[in-house]
Formats: C-alpha cells, structure tokens, sequence
C-alpha cells in the first residue's frame, strides 16, 4: 500500500488542570458521549490527521491526563515530542502565571528545539475574563512563540491553532531534510559539514538518507 | 442488532467506502485502508452505564484490520489494560468501537460500531 502520510508529528498539551485541556483542545468536539467504562479507564492520545500545502500530516496528540497535579510531568511523556501547546484559563489567573513554571519544565525535559504555541482558553467567557488578551501576547513575545485565544465551546480557533504549530514543526522539518540532503546537480551540491542540524537526526531525517 | 451486509461494505476484502464514526461527522478510515477479518471477541458495549449497572459486552465478530494505527484518519486510544487499548472516535470519544492488540500493533475496527458512507 502506498504511505498514507508525508509526515508524523507527535504534540503534547500542557497546562494547570482545569485549563480545559481535555475536554476542550482534545476533545474537538462539545458533544462528547460519556461512556463509562471509557471515562474509567482514560485515554492515552489521538490520532488526527490535516493536510498542509498538498502534504498529509498525522498528528498524535498527547493530553497531560492529570499528571499535571503533580505540578511537573515526567521526562518520558516529553520523549519524541515536536510540538507543545501550553494551555491556560483566561478566566483563571493562576493558570497564567504557571505557564512560565510549565516553560521551565519544559526547558529542563523536552528537546530544545521543540516547537511551543501559547493558547488562552475559553475566550467565550468574556465576562469572567481575568487575563488580558495583551497580557497573553506579551508573554509570548517574551518566548517567542505564538500566541492564540481559544474557545471550543465555539470552536474559535482550536483548529487553526493545530494547523499553525503543525505548519511551524512541518517547515523546521523540512529545514532540516534539506540541510542533511541538499540538492545535488551542477552547482547545487554544496555541503556544509559543520550544519549542526546534521548532528541530530530524527526519524525523519534518517529516513531520506539512504 | 441488524446484521451486516459485509459484501456490499467490502471491495478486495478492503473496506469500499470511507468509514466514519456513527454518531458524529468524524472521518475514521480512508476507502481500502482496512481488511475484513473475523475474530471472536467480546467487545464491552458502547451504551451509556447507568448507575448500579454493571459493564456488559457484547461478543463482535467482524472487523477492518488496520496494520498501522497511522493509517487511520482520526481515532483515540484508551490507556492500556490487558495488553491492550480500546479505540474511541477522536472526536466524540464514543466507544469502543474496537481495539488495538499492544503484542501485534495491529488494530480492530468493528464494523457493527461505526458507519458507512454510501457509494
């Protein structure tokens, strides 16, 4: 059978509990049925699949599923993650000032390159609005990552908010394929052997050397 | 349960049409991405418990093999138990509507649980 995707990337979210995680970013959808002995036993991921620029792309979205309480999640849930989305209330001040704990975190488990998107959640609900939407932007000027608001209950955002980190991990990918398999021809194969990206290789970059 | 006219639903022993789940839009497989298989399992039901019920399951016997969990446009997995993961739709998270073997990687999409396009 012919390869179903051009690319795989796995996403985690993160964020204090009650941020709307679950039931909101990895949910998609308000109408969720609630089966017990679903509910009972928990998921683990998901399995969604976009499509970017012509190109397939899986994503296996990760859920924090209460580690968070913890205040500190472990180094194996971070392993082979691409892409995070850091997630607070904008109704919950606390949430905000912990996404800057969550970023150390981070710092101290993922890769360093891991790509990180800042989302507000539930900016439906303006009138218990606690953070600013400036107050969001600056901090994300201040990590230099993207920032979005976000509300599924009116599917405000969620989806674009999955296609922009996906579009940001798919473009360092190929970034990376290029430098560690440049174009060859007449004066396309310049090799530059001190490419630090050559030095770490994913899956996906071993794979196009063949 | 209505039973299952499985020739109008296969093409090559593959799934014919796209798969999607039965109580929401969301899209689960591709046309010819799954193989027919038939495999005796008891599959706990998809219901919602009531209180002081207990679970219940129901033996399924007809499933679209998946050999690659990639290969499905959307699905969710339920952490482990017994070797292995029950499938839900990504969207509604209805359930089970089949599993994932962890010792083969291979995954069971149950026919009677999810819908058919027609075509």
């Amino acid at each position: 059978m012919a390869k179903s995707y051009d690319y795989l990337f796995k996403l985690l979210l993160i964020g204090d509990s009650g941020v709307g995680k679950t039931c909101v970013l990895f949910r998609f959808s308000e109408d969720a049925f609630n089966n017990t002995f679903i509910s009972t036993i928990g998921i683990d991921f998901k399995i969604r699949t976009i499509e970017l620029d012509g190109k397939k792309i899986k994503l296996q979205i990760w859920d924090t599923a209460g580690q968070e309480r913890f205040r500190t999640i472990t180094t194996a849930y971070y392993r082979g993650a691409m892409g995070i989305m850091l997630v607070y209330d904008i109704t919950n001040e606390k949430s905000f000032d912990n996404i800057k704990n969550w970023i150390r975190n981070i710092e101290e488990n993922a890769t360093t390159d891991v790509e990180k998107m800042l989302l507000g959640n539930k900016c439906d609900a303006t009138e218990k609005r606690v953070v600013s939407k400036e107050k969001g932007e600056q901090l994300a000027v201040e990590y230099g990552i993207k920032f979005m608001e976000t509300s599924a209950k009116d599917s405000i955002n969620v989806e674009t908010a999955f296609f922009s980190i996906a579009r940001d991990i798919k473009a360092k990918t190929e970034k990376k394929l290029e430098a560690s398999n440049p174009p060859k021809g007449p004066g396309g194969n310049k090799v530059d052997l001190k490419d630090t990206s050559r030095t770490k290789t994913n899956w996906l970059s071993r794979c196009s050397i063949l | 349960m209505a039973s299952l006219d499985v020739e109008s639903l296969t093409l090559d022993g593959k799934n014919k049409t796209t798969v999607l789940c039965s109580r929401c839009p969301s899209k689960i497989l591709c046309p010819q991405v799954g193989t027919y298989v038939v495999k005796e399992f008891s599959l706990p039901s998809m219901h919602h418990k009531t209180e002081g019920e207990t679970d219940t399951a129901e033996d399924v016997k007809d499933y679209w093999q998946v050999n690659d969990m990639y290969h499905f446009e959307n699905i969710g997995f339920s952490k482990t138990i017994d070797d292995r993961k029950y499938l839900i739709c990504a969207d509604c998270e209805i359930g089970p509507v089949g599993w994932h073997d962890l010792n083969t990687k291979m995954n069971y999409l149950a026919l009677s649980r999810v819908k058919h396009t027609d075509v």
